[in-house]
């Protein structure tokens, strides 16, 4: 090639950055000698062009396309070596920058297309929400956009002033969701005492957008240790000891021993065939989760001690020993119709020699053992309940309590005629004598004595004495003897009727007026106390069996004083029948590179979470949901 | 290639940081994608600024191959950058997956630039023939007329038409325009191969005065072959940016549409 070729003699001046280069060259022909201008308009289509010199016109060009012209000019002035007209090409810089702006246009096309067409202001194909699609629970439970999105529908002015307006989205979360306390506090509880600690919003841990499923940011140690006091590095390195007696803090609401019965009872030789051989016997693991609960008293109970409720008698009224015969003969030989008896000279002799019922002397609130104190009042209601039955019973009980529907409670079964009869008996001093035998539990009466037998566990009235002895005991400013002494006997493990207080536990409490209460714990009792706490027992047993995994943490106790613990009614105070769980059991396996240590296996953030009325009341309106309802 | 290292560890340090901004973001319950996603768009930023410094060359604004070399990095920089804040390689949701393609082929694309940017103007050192992409046409012109001036004056002085049928046949297709493009850009050999075959295939049918000016065809093709690599070299250099550059002016409409729809809805 010739070196000299780009002299500016020798070749024209490129211009790459004109916005169009000739359409010759664009061919693959000589490009045109004057290249178009950068309006894109072409030099012209003559090479020569004419000149006078002398005198004489000639035809000539550049030097660098050839200098002079060998033919020309012609008779009208006009030089020959004509070209074609030229059409301009444009050039890749401007091409680029075309496709550029058509992208561009592209994105502003598809971002306006799908604001405009949808009804709400937003969405279309490609809508905002689509930025990720929502978890399925929203996407049904919501009702679009603007349940969440204030803004959303608000159009540019409303959009506008949402860049310069902070917004809480929080707020709106808590329109549907909620929590046993303040939302935006940590734990939704004022655990801080005082401190200074940063409101907290929901978008902190959840973050919605994150496709079908919900994304709940991962809880590390780092994020707990940003707001608590104990910083530690992971569950197996610096996490708190467990406090002492967990986790057993509450008492049980059923006094079963497990020391006596694993080691003493089961090893019996007289229980052995019925003994339960491992932990599963009793609890049901097939169900189990934070509570791996024991099945019914029907179910594990009754083998052993199915016999033992129907021997414990309630004593609701005994014929004690009377000094004098104060009873109005003619009242209750008309009240009994029985033959007319006058009244001996013979000096009274009592036929009973036994003291009074404890209850029938706290109705007529009388000491027990005074027949000085007891006899006037007592033949008082044996007439009355010769003359009425029951009626003079129901009073008694009724006048003890402010609930008006007590004796109808506790006086279930109890036949009206019996009453009578053994009252007419006790009025004359005789022993009533039942016709037969009551084999069959509930009222009866027996010579001296008005008893309850009850028919087995779960007996109604039964419950309703020892719940009728522990509300008047309470209810009671000044305690009196005998009322203690009635309260006592109903709820003794040995005499109470059906020995309830054997097994089911007497705890105080506190109601809602300040008042203290002693209340049974009929019910197995869920430990609920601590609600930001998680254990799921089934995953546990799932990995370790179900024969030997309870074990591994519960190590029975032999020095405990278990029983001892439910002669208080305080819950608190108790004994466990088993070791407190450490942490260097559970860091046995939940340690680095072996078993899961995140703060959310153990620790739940929020308490009680829920939903509000206006959510449920919205999810019966969803039509998969009415569906439901309607097929069943 | 030391100053090079300056940039990416720079823009290693840059990352780095972020990052722990991020992870301590995290740990504090904070929003870490405010911080990695101002990163990106500031670097985005960055990129774009090379583009507005070729349009201002007259401008003292740094020499262009510190801005080539900032913006390699920085292209790069901001790929991390883009998974730092997104979370993973592919999001989901179809707004956010057209921005990821947007991004994805610009950063693809620019790539590809960056390789052919290093490889062809090594390969194109190696022919001994330099030319300005512009005059490729006119080169291509000029050579064409040479060589039909050549079969013409051999045509005339020989008398023999052998040479001129077999260029109309075969080497006048060679001569149009340029040939061989996609297997220039691959670095074969296929042009040189042809011409050659096509010239010592008609060897002997030519006499001695004919082969005298096949020789100088040849010379001539063995020309407008090295003309024709620069020429598709040099387009690749230039016709990838119309990939790279509208996919970056789409991925910047996005960002603002983003930007926008952050600001509205999670301010």
């Amino acid at each position: 090639m010739d070196e000299n070729k780009f002299d500016h003699d020798q070749s024209p001046y490129e211009r790459p950055n004109f916005p169009y280069l000739c359409g010759r060259g664009a061919l693959w022909r000589t490009p045109c000698n004057n290249g178009p201008k950068i309006d894109g308009s072409c030099g012209g289509t003559r090479d020569c062009e004419p000149f006078s010199k002398e005198g004489r016109w000639l035809c000539r060009r550049e030097k660098q396309f050839g200098g002079s012209c060998a033919e020309g000019p012609g008779p009208r002035g006009e030089c020959s070596w004509q070209r074609p007209p030229c059409a301009p090409r444009k050039t890749l810089r401007v091409i680029r920058g075309r496709i550029a702006f058509l992208a561009v246009a592209a994105i502003v096309v598809l971002v306006a297309f799908s604001q405009a067409f949808n009804p709400d202001g937003g969405g279309g194909f490609i809508s905002i929400s689509d930025a990720v699609p929502l978890s399925k629970a929203h996407k049904k439970f919501t009702e679009g956009c603007a349940s969440c999105h204030a803004v959303y529908g608000q159009g540019p002015a409303g959009w506008a002033k949402a860049v310069f307006t902070q917004l809480d989205i929080s707020e709106r979360c808590v329109t549907c969701h909620s929590f046993d306390g303040p939302d935006s506090m940590a734990h939704n509880e004022d655990l801080a005492k005082g401190r200074e600690v940063r409101k907290t919003q929901c978008i902190m841990c959840h973050r919605e957008h994150s496709g079908e499923r919900m994304s709940t940011r991962q809880s590390t140690s780092e994020q707990c240790n940003t707001c608590h006091k104990n910083k530690f590095e992971s569950f197996s390195q610096g996490h708190p000891e467990f406090p002492e007696r967990y986790p057993y803090f509450e008492r049980n609401a059923i006094k079963f021993d497990h020391g006596s019965h694993l080691k003493k009872h089961f090893e019996n030789p007289k229980f052995t065939e019925k003994a339960p051989t491992s932990c599963i016997d009793c609890h049901q693991v097939a169900l189990s989760d934070r509570e791996v609960r024991p099945q019914g008293y029907e179910a594990i109970c009754i083998d052993c001690h199915g016999s033992q409720i129907k021997k414990k008698d309630l004593v609701l009224i005994r014929l004690p020993e009377l000094m004098h015969d104060l009873i109005d003969r003619d009242a209750l030989v008309q009240a009994c119709n029985s033959p007319a008896e006058e009244k001996t000279d013979e000096e009274f002799l009592s036929v009973s020699t036994e003291m009074a019922a404890l209850v029938s002397a706290f109705l007529l609130n009388v000491p027990e053992d005074d027949p000085e104190a007891y006899e006037q009042p007592l033949q008082e209601l044996i007439l009355a309940m010769a003359e009425e039955s029951i009626l003079p019973l129901e009073d008694l009980i009724n006048s003890k309590t402010d609930n008006k529907s007590m004796a109808d409670k506790l006086l279930i079964g109890l036949n009206p005629e019996v009453l009578k009869r053994a009252a007419c008996s006790w009025g004359l001093n005789l022993e009533y004598a039942p016709p037969v035998e009551a084999k069959f539990g509930g009222w009866y009466a027996d010579m001296l004595e008005v008893r309850y037998k009850p028919m087995g566990h779960r007996d109604p009235v039964a419950k309703n004495w020892v719940e009728f002895a522990l509300a008047v005991s309470t209810i009671q400013d000044d305690e009196s003897p005998t009322t203690l002494a009635m309260r006592d006997q109903l709820i003794s493990a040995k005499e109470g009727v059906g020995g309830c207080v054997k097994c089911h536990a007497i705890s105080e409490t506190i109601t809602a007026d300040g008042k203290k209460k002693l209340a049974v714990e009929w019910h197995y009792k869920d430990v609920n106390d601590r609600p930001h706490s998680n254990y799921a027992h089934s995953s546990h047993i799932e990995i370790m069996g179900n024969k030997s995994s309870c074990s591994n943490c519960h190590i029975l106790d032999a020095k405990a004083e278990y029983m001892a613990s439910f002669k208080d009614f305080n819950a608190s105070k108790w004994s466990s029948n088993f070791v407190s769980i450490e942490r260097k059991t559970c860091v046995q396996c939940h340690t680095e590179s072996q078993i899961n240590q995140d703060c959310q296996s153990c620790h739940v953030y929020h308490l009680n979470p829920g939903f509000k009325r206006k959510m449920i009341s919205a999810k019966r309106q969803m039509p998969e949901v009415k569906k439901i309802k309607n097929d069943m | 290639m030391k100053r090079i290292w300056g940039y990416i560890f720079i823009a290693i340090l840059f990352f780095v940081l972020i990052w722990v901004w991020t992870l301590q973001l995290e740990a504090s319950l904070n929003d870490s994608e405010f911080v990695s996603g101002g990163a990106l768009f500031f670097v985005i930023f960055v990129l774009c600024m090379f583009n507005v410094r070729k349009r201002l060359p007259f401008l003292p604004l740094w020499p262009a191959h510190k801005w080539f070399l900032l913006h390699t990095v920085a292209g790069f920089l901001a790929l991390f950058l883009f998974w730092l804040h997104a979370g993973v390689l592919w999001p989901k949701g179809l707004y956010v997956q057209i921005l990821a393609v947007l991004f994805y082929g610009t950063t693809l694309s620019g790539i590809l630039g960056l390789i052919m940017a290093k490889v062809y103007p090594n390969l194109l050192t190696r022919v001994d023939l330099e030319c300005i992409y512009e005059r490729i046409p006119r080169d291509l012109a000029e050579i064409r007329n040479k060589a039909e001036g050549l079969i013409l004056e051999c045509t005339e002085k020989t008398g023999s038409d052998t040479l001129a049928q077999h260029y109309v046949e075969t080497l006048a297709w060679f001569f149009q325009r340029p040939r061989f493009t996609l297997n220039n850009v691959f670095g074969g050999q296929n042009a040189q191969t042809w011409v050659v075959q096509q010239c010592s295939v008609l060897e002997r049918f030519l006499n001695e005065e004919e082969r005298g000016y096949l020789d100088q065809i040849g010379a001539l093709a063995e020309t407008k072959r090295k003309i024709d690599f620069h020429y598709s070299l040099q387009s690749m250099l230039k016709k990838w940016l119309l990939v790279h550059v509208p996919l970056a002016a789409a991925v910047i409409a996005m960002v603002i549409w983003h930007l926008i729809v952050i600001q509205v809805f999670f301010n």
